[in-house]
């Protein structure tokens, strides 16, 4: 059930959060609707600090938040209707992924067999099947991202809220990932998600929240920032086995401005950032290049076009 | 879609996976320290009672019920279990912020508080899983000197008992500290080794608010009382009846563990980016 009279999911009226003499969150006003809508902002922009007011982690120093038409803070029930998808690379590492989703999914109040079942399913629908018996510690990258989102939709819940959710993934399951949300949306739920990678946001809805320096600056639709972006060369890092035949390949592109090599990876520029991603993940799929392991975006880019919007 | 979990159901549950982190974490190398090293100290006793070099008090050589009972009174109750309780309640909570992983239990629909109880009680399975066998082993090592098992056996069984009332009550007065400092080790050590050992020796009513005071009472004997000390000590001492005790534990444990609930229940936790 949302906000009756506004169709509201999650609602912060005059929100502000302070860290001691910091402020971490200054005057929000936010209606998100029904539907996928991405959190974009730069790191430092207080994005983590509304995801974890929403969460109920934090407590807000003044304001009102609602979640799902009831406060968050202290209200524990309202759990069994959100999942939620951490940032941080944290696991109980010597659980294998089936043990862990299980344990978690069991806190909502069910039966053993019923979240394990429950587990199985989600671990299916995040494609982890064939590695659910082995420990977490073992997993790559890509697997854990995988794992922790299988935690938050494994129990069916109306609101889900992912926090930077596709980090670290290579191409292919980036490409599956974002379906599986955008099935989520379509299915009727409602997905809260954030990044710092306008494309990533783009791929998934139109619907956005701009957030910097602990202030929300725009809300609305995604194309009328897409022009800015284009103009700020896009950085991103890819992790693969054959990063010099990757290199010698992007150089061929026109929108690649510039690469240069670090350890194992290979780290690219780019003008044309949908262009790249589309061109990586065919890339990918062929595997004529090799297994590609991870693409990383920093956000030096974005930065950017915020330090543009907040002059403008 | 399923029944609200209840706050000792959701501590079961947490309980379930935390007894496997905590026997895996690298708290169980310290726990088997504290466990072994008694363990070790009571297989020199033997063989140096073997070799008859036992120390000779009031002209008659130590024998085995009273060296167990000094082990289980300074070693076991004086030290091991306070520091169990320190390291380990202290971190109940903490741990979970360290790594990271607390998020995933508060973001689910259970009472904050069963996180901290359920914690606990792996904490109290697992410290008193190792320490009883080791204190048993002890017993079976030191006892056999000079002293029968047989007569003997009925204190075991007091002992063990004592020393798992102590592990439940320290445990849940540093759960509470853990809980409610963000700091917490050093005030539970300044607990447990300032306020603690320095009060029991002051006549007066301050030894009450502690917790050795009432642990004391419920297995006197294992006290030295062989030194000049302990007959000084014997003149301030006024003992509460083994129920009294037993009830004043148990309200502390009730209590520490409330407050801890309470604490986390209304505790924001910042994790560290």
């Amino acid at each position: 059930m949302t906000d009756a009279a506004t169709d509201v999911i999650i609602g912060a009226e005059h929100v502000s959060k302070w860290y001691g003499q910091v402020i971490g969150l200054n005057d929000v006003v936010l209606k998100v609707q029904p539907g996928i809508t991405g959190l974009l902002g730069p790191n430092g922009a207080g994005k983590s600090t509304l995801m974890k007011l929403i969460t109920g982690q934090l407590k807000p120093s003044k304001g009102v938040l609602r979640v799902l038409g009831e406060p968050i803070w202290g209200n524990a029930p309202i759990y069994s209707r959100i999942g939620f998808c951490p940032e941080q690379d944290a696991f109980y590492e010597r659980m294998t992924g089936l043990e862990w989703v299980t344990a978690l999914v069991s806190l909502n109040g069910l039966g053993e067999t019923a979240s394990r079942d429950m587990a199985v399913r989600a671990l299916e629908t995040v494609g982890l099947s064939d590695v659910s018996g082995k420990r977490i510690a073992a997993y790559s990258k890509g697997m854990r991202q995988r794992v922790k989102l299988a935690q938050a939709i494994a129990h069916d819940p109306e609101l889900l809220i992912l926090d930077e959710p596709l980090s670290g993934m290579d191409p292919l399951v980036r490409r599956k990932m974002i379906r599986l949300i955008k099935d989520w949306g379509r299915a009727g739920k409602s997905v809260l998600v954030s990044s710092h990678i306008l494309h990533e946001i783009e791929s998934m809805t139109p619907n956005i929240v701009l957030i910097n320096q602990g202030r929300v600056l725009a809300e609305g639709n995604v194309h009328q920032i897409r022009d800015l972006i284009d103009e700020h060369p896009h950085t991103v890092y890819v992790k693969a086995d054959e990063t010099r035949e990757l290199a010698r390949r992007f150089l061929a592109d026109d929108h690649v401005l510039s690469l240069r090599f670090e350890e194992g990876a290979v780290v690219v520029q780019t003008g044309r950032p949908d262009v790249f991603y589309a061109q990586l993940t065919e890339l990918a799929a062929s595997g004529e290049l090799g297994v590609i392991h991870e693409v990383t975006s920093p956000d030096d880019n974005l930065q950017a076009v915020f330090q543009y919007l907040v002059k403008s | 879609m399923s029944a609200r979990p209840t706050l000792f159901s959701s501590a079961l549950r947490v309980f379930d996976f935390s007894l496997g982190q905590m026997l895996w974490s690298r708290r169980s190398v310290f726990l088997g320290l504290l466990v072994g090293a008694p363990i070790v100290l009571a297989v020199v006793v033997r063989i140096f009672a073997i070799a008859g070099w036992l120390p000779i008090v009031n002209g008659s050589q130590v024998g085995g019920p009273a060296l167990f009972g000094v082990l289980m009174w300074l070693l076991f109750v004086r030290f091991v279990v306070p520091v169990l309780g320190v390291f380990y309640g202290t971190s109940l909570m903490a741990d979970e912020v360290d790594d990271k992983t607390i998020t995933y239990l508060f973001t689910r629909p259970v009472p904050r508080a069963s996180v901290l109880l359920g914690k606990y009680l792996a904490y109290l399975a697992c410290v008193v899983l190792l320490l009883l066998p080791s204190i048993i082993i002890i017993f079976f090592l030191v006892v056999p000197i000079g002293g029968s098992i047989g007569q003997a056996f009925p204190q075991l069984a007091a002992d063990l008992g004592m020393v798992a009332v102590g592990v439940a009550a320290y445990g849940a007065v540093f759960a509470f500290v853990g809980a409610w400092l963000k700091r917490p080790l050093i005030v539970g050590l300044v607990f447990a080794f300032g306020w603690e050992q320095t009060v029991l020796l002051i006549p007066g009513y301050l030894k009450r608010l502690t917790v050795a005071y009432y642990l004391q009472a419920l297995v006197p004997h294992a006290m030295p009382q062989d030194s000049a000390l302990s007959m000084l000590l014997g003149m301030f001492q006024d003992l509460p009846s083994v129920w009294v005790s037993l009830v004043c534990l148990a309200a502390i444990i009730a209590a520490a563990l409330w407050l801890g609930g309470r604490a986390v229940e209304n505790r924001e936790y910042v994790l560290e980016q």
